[in-house]
């Protein structure tokens, strides 16, 4: 290939970012249908209550009011993913306050507010089951007497109110306890943090004469919303079209919502478009956080620093429904022994229900947790040994061929030169002036997370004037793959990226994409435009040598659309191609690439895994941060200073995208770090449920310096190398600040988030 | 807001104060920068039938120099405009440096100086900076105008010494003095309302503490003030013992609440260590320009 400027490489600037900057960008509340109606949801105001009855005539004799729908109007199956035990509306009980009961369409909004405060619903009263000890207390209150009957993918082993169980190990922990020198052990606890998408959850639901229905949602997979309405609207899939629109963020808390499905049913029933686009209050209510998680964590070495064992259970939080605990828990189990070498692993864990917000998949996935204490312990056993942590770390780092925890085979690890790199960038630094008041201290974590897994597809069309056409599933989320997929498709054909579009998803056309989730995109989705453009270019090329009369060996591609004969001016036009596949022989030039990830799978000699959850998931990523702070001697106020974040990507299809990502991953763990935390009260009330309540870092709170490094080292099983770092940037935030605290001041914080009161608290505590 | 208010504009604080007095009680709503007001709209906590907007009364606005060298500041005076005015120096920087702290540029571009203390939410900037520096409120009403001394008007939580049908006009402070004023907030992010608030003035002449006035805000329903701490200050010079004692009188004399930017405890223990650094700071300011 001679093109002189790679698409692969360069920062373009992002497709969606005049139309988002100037507003032309259409999101979910910008859809307007003619003769539109709008929803007003019913929500619970008891944390766990049977439903007796309800009535209705009251918010049925208001004028303007079109549809109403309670869970007396469900008859099919429950939904949901791993466990089937949720609905769209409550059906017999409630599970959390908020809970939507019943949603009412009218023609204003207005109109449908007060209808659905009109609604009367008979609620007998029962114990809330508020903590994750409350849950698994003898003779607790039952969140889900149905369990036993629900459909389940996966079994798990739930009873009481335990949703799933899972374990994973590796080694004998016992044995390697005992060779040890030195052991730490302790527990962490973390809260709920909440996605805070600047664009709310919300959707319209269209309708036409055969009763077809057409979803335009923010979501992260147009697929999956598609085939959660149609179970729960009993309608085939057929019959369901979800179109994405723009996605004012996701962060994981958009692959699922009652919305959806109570928008579709309501225009079902009115034979009228709905809108339902959930207030910031009710989007905190009703959608989704990340667990809360408590993480018991047993360490041991020798006095080398070799670690032997490492012993965990983990105990999330999962809410009132299943919904993403079964993975998130696994996937913490798989996170639990880090990005390290240690032969013997026992990692051991509970999701259990409790009458809150159900907590589902964020950004990071389990890992934040699992990491926080990981990487605190770290830190601690390196106090304990007297050993530099940073050496620690060195000591015991993965290497390229080793396996991850599961037993799979790791082809690509720069662990060791991300630690080294951002100790090396913060030693040259220039050392910001110390604060009276304050003690500065460093902190550093190292990280792994996964950009593999489950399916994908990518198809790509010749057209006439040799343009490509280019669809695939992926949902641009806000973190830039509609312009990465374009870049990796443009730079197979040498062509400028204006040359290719890239089709907004729609589950009739676009072709199937699980979700926008787990770093997946650049890797799974990538991969997929990647190979189905190299069969489209086999194709193209197989044209021009009948055209110009030559074997496919002697031609290239040149820049601009051209395929030229190698050594030879002559060249034929991708426009020449098109017209001739078009209208002459051979028929329109398309292909299509799509698979399942493929990636070695666990490995039953090495790990022992009893309901993980997941069929397969790899591709694993490494990284390191280290951060500055400054602790306030006074309040305990912690400010971050300074951040090095090194990621692998594989290789950087746009550099500026993955700066952005760990930038925005780093600033969001500083949040879960330092200040966001959603919290109940002792009657099962969210009472964070405002901005001004649930503090979510500014600009004024974040260090003006995160700086990225980059080590770029291609991927092998990806045809341009690369891998994703939209969740592991966020993961690291937090147990590089609680090692920077601990460095400060020598008090450890081990509960997220830490606020001043807690560190000060800790701070006491050392003495 | 389940229809639109109706709104008024008058163009005098008496025309405004005949607005409020003929309307109906709590569904009369005075508006002015609106950065409170229409926040609680949206979130439906207020449903008032009538909005009277003071943007058009003049007497209202801006900041004037009074004829014995004081300040007054308009009720409709914008918080960008107070943080940017260089005559609230010396004793009265107290004030500026609150101002630039509130919440964040849209909200110092449209709040105001008295919609802010009318609302009077004890863990707001204005409130406990006012104490300290020993400003007075100018009130309009049905009776005309009287003054009340900042240490007076905050009363309780989200309540003030205004009387019904009586509104903020101005803020009136006495001529600055030589020496410093200060504005501490500890925080959950910046912009947030206050976790603990310390405004501390001094006028400070030939080495000597003339006055003290220090202010706790965000610990109970009113900005935290004692004489006795101020008095203390003063006798002893800001000395490091009376500091402590100073923050020791107003951790014991506070009455805040657990809530969820932090709970009483921590207040009552941060109070302290706040006013000492406060103080600290204060004594090397003043060492450096002594």
């Amino acid at each position: 290939m001679s093109g002189t400027t790679r698409a692969i490489g360069a920062s373009t600037p992002r497709l969606d970012a005049a139309d988002k900057a100037t507003g032309r960008a259409e999101y979910a509340d910008d859809v307007a249908r003619p003769g539109m109606l709008y929803a007003a949801i019913h929500t619970s105001p008891h944390a766990h209550a049977r439903i007796r009855g309800y009535r209705l005539e009251a918010a049925r004799a208001i004028p303007g009011v079109k549809a109403i729908v309670t869970g007396a109007d469900l008859a099919g199956p429950h939904c949901g993913g791993i466990i089937k035990d949720e609905s769209m509306v409550a059906r017999g009980k409630v599970r959390y306050v908020g809970e939507p009961v019943a949603a009412v369409a009218a023609t204003d909004p207005e109109t449908a507010g007060r209808a659905a405060a009109a609604i009367e619903v008979d609620y007998e009263p029962l114990e809330p089951v508020l903590s994750i000890d409350a849950a698994l207390a003898p003779g607790a209150p039952l969140l889900h007497e149905d369990y036993p009957s629900y459909v389940k993918t996966v079994q798990g082993g739930g009873h009481g109110n335990v949703v799933f169980e899972s374990t994973v190990e590796e080694g004998d922990v016992e044995r390697g306890f005992a060779e040890c020198d030195t052991i730490v052990e302790a527990t962490w606890e973390t809260q709920a943090q909440h996605h805070v998408y600047l664009e709310t959850n919300g959707c319209v639901a269209d309708v036409d004469a055969s009763g077809r229905i057409t979803l335009y949602a923010t979501c992260q997979s147009v697929h999956h919303i598609q085939q959660r309405v149609a179970e729960e609207l009993g309608e085939p899939m057929s019959r369901i079209r979800v179109r994405a629109t723009r996605v004012g963020g996701g962060f994981g808390g958009k692959h699922a919502s009652n919305i959806h499905s109570i928008a579709a049913w309501l225009a079902r029933a009115a034979r009228r478009p709905v809108k339902l686009v959930l207030s910031r209050m009710q989007d905190f209510e009703i959608q989704r956080s990340r667990h809360p998680a408590r993480v018991w964590m047993r360490t041991g070495a020798r006095r080398d620093g070799t670690i032997l064992a490492r012993d965990v259970r983990v105990t999330i939080d999962g809410g009132a429904y299943a919904d993403e605990s079964p993975p998130v828990l696994a996937f913490a189990l798989l996170m639990s022994r880090g990005p390290y070498r240690i032969p013997n692993v026992r990692a051991r864990g509970a999701a259990v229900y409790t009458n809150k917000l159900r907590a589902g998949s964020f950004r990071g996935f389990g890992n934040p947790q699992a990491s926080f204490a990981g990487e605190s312990q770290i830190d601690e056993l390196a106090r304990a040994l007297g050993l530099d942590p940073v050496e620690l770390r060195l000591k015991n780092a993965m290497r390229p061929g080793d396996t991850a925890f599961g037993g799979q085979q790791v082809p690509s690890c720069v662990l060791r030169e991300c630690i080294e790199r951002v100790r090396a960038a913060q030693r040259a630094a220039p050392p910001l002036a110390p604060r009276p008041g304050r003690r500065r201290g460093v902190g550093y974590a190292a990280l792994s997370h996964i950009s593999g897994l489950m399916g994908t597809a990518a198809s790509v069309q010749l057209r006439t004037d040799g343009s490509i056409a280019l669809a695939t599933g992926c949902v641009d989320i806000g973190q830039g793959s509609d312009t990465v997929l374009v870049q990796i498709c443009a730079d197979a054909l040498s062509v400028p990226i204006d040359r290719v579009s890239y089709a907004p998803q729609d589950s009739d056309s676009s072709p199937y994409n699980w979700k926008t989730a787990g770093s997946r995109s650049t890797y799974m989705t990538g991969r997929a435009v990647a190979l189905a453009t190299h069969e489209l270019r086999a194709k193209m090329l197989a044209h021009a040598g009948d055209m110009m009369e030559c074997a496919v060996e002697d031609l290239e591609l040149r820049p601009g659309g051209l395929v030229g004969l190698k050594g030879l001016p002559k060249a034929v036009s991708f426009k020449e191609v098109a017209l001739r596949s078009l209208f002459h022989s051979g028929g329109p030039i398309a292909a299509t690439h799509g698979f399942v990830f493929d990636g070695p799978g666990f490995d039953p000699k090495r790990a022992a895994i009893h309901q993980l959850a997941f069929a397969n998931l790899g591709v694993y990523t490494y990284g390191a941060h280290c951060v500055e702070v400054d602790v306030d001697e006074a309040t305990g106020a912690v400010e971050v200073r300074r951040a090095w974040c090194a990621h692998d990507p594989g290789r950087a299809i746009n550099p500026a995208a993955c700066e952005g990502q760990i930038q925005g991953g780093f600033v969001q763990g500083i949040g879960y770090a330092l200040t966001e935390a959603m919290h109940w009260n002792a009657e099962g009330w969210l009472t964070t449920t405002t901005l001004a309540d649930y503090k979510v870092p500014g600009v004024l709170d974040c260090p003006v310096e995160i700086l990225p490094i980059l080590l770029e080292d291609p991927d092998p099983t990806h045809p341009v190398g690369a891998k994703g770092v939209g969740e592991i940037s966020l993961v690291g935030a937090a147990p590089a600040i609680a090692n920077a605290v601990a460095d400060a001041t020598g008090a450890r914080v081990r509960r997220l988030p830490m606020f001043p009161e807690r560190v000060l608290a800790a701070i006491d505590a050392r003495a | 807001m389940s229809a639109l208010a109706r709104l008024h504009r008058p163009a005098t604080v008496e025309e405004a104060v005949r607005l409020l007095a003929g309307g109906d009680g709590e569904r009369t709503r005075l508006l002015a920068g609106g950065a409170t007001l229409v926040a609680m709209l949206n979130a439906g906590l207020v449903d008032p039938a009538e909005l009277v907007s003071l943007a058009a009364v003049d007497e209202l606005r801006g900041i004037g120099t009074l004829p014995d060298g004081g300040l007054r500041i308009g009720a409709m005076t914008r918080h960008r405009e107070t943080a940017a005015d260089v005559r609230l120096a010396g004793t009265l920087a107290v004030l500026r440096e609150a101002a630039a702290r509130i919440a964040n540029p849209v909200v110092r571009n449209m709040g105001t100086i008295g919609g802010s203390i009318s609302f009077a939410d004890p863990a707001a900037d204005y409130p406990p900076a006012l104490v300290a520096a020993d400003a007075a409120v100018e009130i309009a009403g049905p009776q005309g105008r009287r003054r009340v001394p900042a240490r007076e008007f905050f009363v309780d939580w989200y309540a003030t010494a205004l009387g019904p049908n009586e509104m903020v006009t101005a803020i009136l402070l006495a001529p600055r003095a030589p020496g410093l004023g200060s504005y501490d907030k500890l925080y959950r992010v910046a912009g947030d309302y206050a976790i603990v608030s310390v405004a501390l003035s001094v006028a400070w002449r030939d080495g000597a503490c003339a006055r003290a006035g220090l202010a706790v805000g965000g610990c109970g329903p009113r900005p935290l003030h004692l004489d006795e701490a101020d008095e203390l200050l003063r006798a002893g010079r800001l000395g490091a013992q009376a500091a402590r004692r100073a923050g020791e009188l107003l951790a014991a004399a506070a009455d805040p609440l657990d809530d969820v930017r932090a709970s009483a405890a921590y207040r009552r223990r941060v109070i302290p260590r706040m006013v000492e650094r406060a103080l600290a700071a204060a004594r090397d300011e003043l060492s450096r320009t002594a």
